[in-house]
């Protein structure tokens, strides 16, 4: 029963990380490292809650959010490509900008602070019957699985062979790793890398909306805490491949789905959400230190 | 190229200069102007109100100074790497702990140390502070790991470690909720305008940015750190040692961000509470981005956002405009400070061969 909740909730804490994850795997196969994801999911979780309320229905509110997610990653993507802006300090800028944004939106418009409830927000549909939560083990995840969820899931099973064999993917790779061979095949490297960003605006996006409707239908600035930031580290940890950085996605959002339980155990989970980002300095440490012991070996 | 066109006089590349230094800050207030006619308001008299807010009388204009205090030790530890080209985001963090640090040895050390609390507290401030970031520099020295994303999980590493401790070990028994115990009443930075909450922290800032100018303008290894920054090739050319100097400016911003920290802790809320910084690095790193690292303009940058901070409070309380409008100013900034201004000048120089 317990190890029932513990998978179900770990993969719906999973699924908003993971979607950011993904995007910014891919901005960085193209040269660019995304700060801004964090900004971009709180983004993406507002239009959630918004086109929700108005148009009575996920799909819209789903596409809206993902739509909006990526025309902030384009314009912040111009700003890093075309006005050679850093993008760590833009993509810093950017998150508290639209933490700016939003927050006079909400205060002024909607009249709220901090948090935005809306009437008649309609929630991610669970697809599969109620049934199901029947079976053993993985009912309860299974009766709550709902479309994003799956899609975040395809996209990593999906994500391997666009990068690997199709134009766009190679395209992307190249005018990240090797922008000196984009610029001498003469392929368009600068629309390539705001593709990218777009594309990591869109997942975020998607990533936002999935934490504002999956259970609670509402927004809160504090929405997002940090997660862009986990997804961050999820695609340094897992080096840009999408399994690997899936499969650290997944132990993030086990963490995550662990914390309240753990605290119960006398464990501190202030402590506990420590970890995703430890893990994340050891992995570049244990990578730095055998890259320095290739360079010189004595 | 011979169509150089000389500005005429001595006047324009000082104008030329000032108008580039402004120019980030000219653009988020046109953001803020932009957004404030949307909603109906005037900018002007906003901005008018915002001004008079935070610099129209005595007791306004502490308020901004004290709204300022942090920003002088986080815009001065993140310039001090920004102008090494170390990309440290750990400022916040280590000013955190540097917070906490205080706070720790101001309310635990016993009454009867007297005064001598202060600079210890300090110390050990600076001293967590600076064996804080003292990691990430010895790692970007040794096995390039990257800084900036080894400086942001450090970030959330403090944050955890600072929040466990308030609610744990070092929660108060009276209090409640989030945190520490007072420091002891010896151990609290005197306020220097009594009725507002500028206290002798403001002081310490202003030394530290001036030993900061020291350091860049009088000290070799302010020096090699600029050249460091300038060009890495060169400067390991001429024989400097890039290692040393990585983990010297990040020790040293580590420690400007740690007495930062405690400068908050035992001037401002004397304990450490949740939410002790409300991204005070962040700022600081928009304040020394606009600087351009210069000290001065780290002084007059620090005093900029500490009067958005101080007056945006009361403009919401008087006029209905949201508090965050401050936020979407402080972001702009760091983006347009960071976009090349390539061709954005006043007077057209074409000195490019």
């Amino acid at each position: 029963m317990i190890a029932d909740q513990l998978i179900a909730a770990a993969i719906t804490m999973t699924t908003p990380i993971l979607l950011a994850a993904m995007g910014g795997l891919v901005n960085r196969q193209a040269g660019i490292v995304n700060i801004g994801l964090e900004g971009k999911m709180l983004v993406g979780a507002f239009t959630a809650v918004v086109v929700s309320s108005i148009t009575d229905g996920w799909l819209p509110a789903v596409l809206c959010a993902a739509l909006a997610g990526s025309l902030v990653g384009l314009l912040f993507s111009l700003v890093i490509t075309r006005a050679n802006a850093n993008m760590i300090v833009a993509g810093l800028g950017l998150n508290v900008l639209i933490a700016g944004v939003l927050g006079f939106v909400l205060n002024w418009y909607f009249d709220a602070s901090g948090t935005l409830r809306l009437p008649d927000v309609t929630l991610l549909p669970h697809v599969l019957p109620s049934t199901v939560s029947s079976i053993p083990v993985v009912g309860r995840t299974l009766e709550n699985l709902e479309p994003l969820t799956i899609f975040a899931w395809l996209s990593v099973a999906a994500l391997p062979f666009l990068l690997a064999n199709t134009r766009l993917g190679l395209w992307i790779r190249v005018s990240g790793n090797a922008p000196q061979v984009a610029r001498a095949m003469g392929l368009p490297g600068k629309n390539v890398q705001d593709f990218s960003t777009a594309f990591a605006g869109f997942f975020a996006g998607l990533g936002g909306a999935h934490l504002a409707l999956a259970s609670i239908g509402l927004f809160n600035e504090g929405l997002t805490a940090g997660r862009g930031f986990i997804a961050l580290a999820a695609f340094y940890f897992g080096r840009d491949k999408p399994v690997a950085t899936a499969m650290v996605c997944l132990l993030f959002g086990f963490l995550d789905a662990t914390q309240i339980r753990m605290q119960t155990a006398g464990l501190p989970p202030k402590l506990i959400g420590t970890i995703p980002y430890l893990l994340v300095l050891i992995a570049l440490c244990i990578v730095g230190w055998r890259a320095s012991r290739k360079e010189s070996p004595s | 190229m011979a169509d150089t066109t000389l500005p005429a006089n001595a006047l324009m590349p000082l104008l030329d200069k000032s108008f580039r230094l402004a120019f980030p800050f000219l653009v988020a207030l046109a953001v803020g102007a932009a957004i404030l006619l949307i909603i109906g308001e005037n900018p002007f008299d906003v901005y008018a109100l915002m001004a008079q807010e935070s610099f129209g009388s005595l007791r306004r204009s502490s308020a901004t100074l004290s709204a300022a205090t942090p920003l002088l030790f986080t815009s001065v530890a993140t310039a001090i790497c920004f102008r090494t080209g170390v990309f440290n985001v750990g400022v916040e963090g280590a000013f955190v702990l540097g917070g906490i640090s205080a706070a720790f040895v101001g309310f635990t050390l016993p009454v009867y140390f007297g005064s001598a609390i202060i600079p210890l507290a300090f110390a050990f401030a600076a001293l967590v502070g600076a064996a804080w970031l003292y990691i990430p520099g010895l790692l970007l020295a040794r096995y390039k790991v990257d800084e900036v994303v080894s400086t942001l999980m450090l970030n959330f590493v403090a944050f955890g470690i600072s929040g466990y401790l308030v609610n744990g070990p070092l929660l108060s028994r009276e209090s409640g909720n989030n945190v520490t115990p007072l420091v002891h009443e010896i151990a609290q930075l005197p306020r220097l305008l009594p009725p507002s909450t500028l206290h002798a922290g403001f002081i310490v800032g202003l030394l530290v940015v001036a030993a900061y100018a020291l350091w860049v303008k009088r000290t070799p290894s302010g020096f090699e750190s600029a050249l460091v920054g300038f060009s890495q090739r060169f400067a390991r050319a001429v024989g400097i040692s890039i290692p040393a100097t990585i983990i010297l400016v990040m020790v040293l911003s580590g420690l400007v961000a740690g007495l930062g920290g405690g400068s908050h802790a035992l001037g401002q809320l004397h304990r450490f509470a949740d939410g002790f910084s409300p991204g005070f690095g962040f700022t600081g790193m928009a304040v020394a981005l606009l600087a351009r690292n210069s000290p001065l303009g780290i002084i007059f940058g620090s005093i900029l956002f500490g009067a958005l901070a101080s007056s945006g409070t009361t403009v919401q309380l008087f006029s209905d405009i949201p508090l965050d409008l401050v936020n979407i100013i402080e972001g702009t900034v760091m983006i347009f400070a960071v976009v090349e201004l390539g061709r954005i000048t006043l007077f057209r120089r074409s000195v490019r061969s």
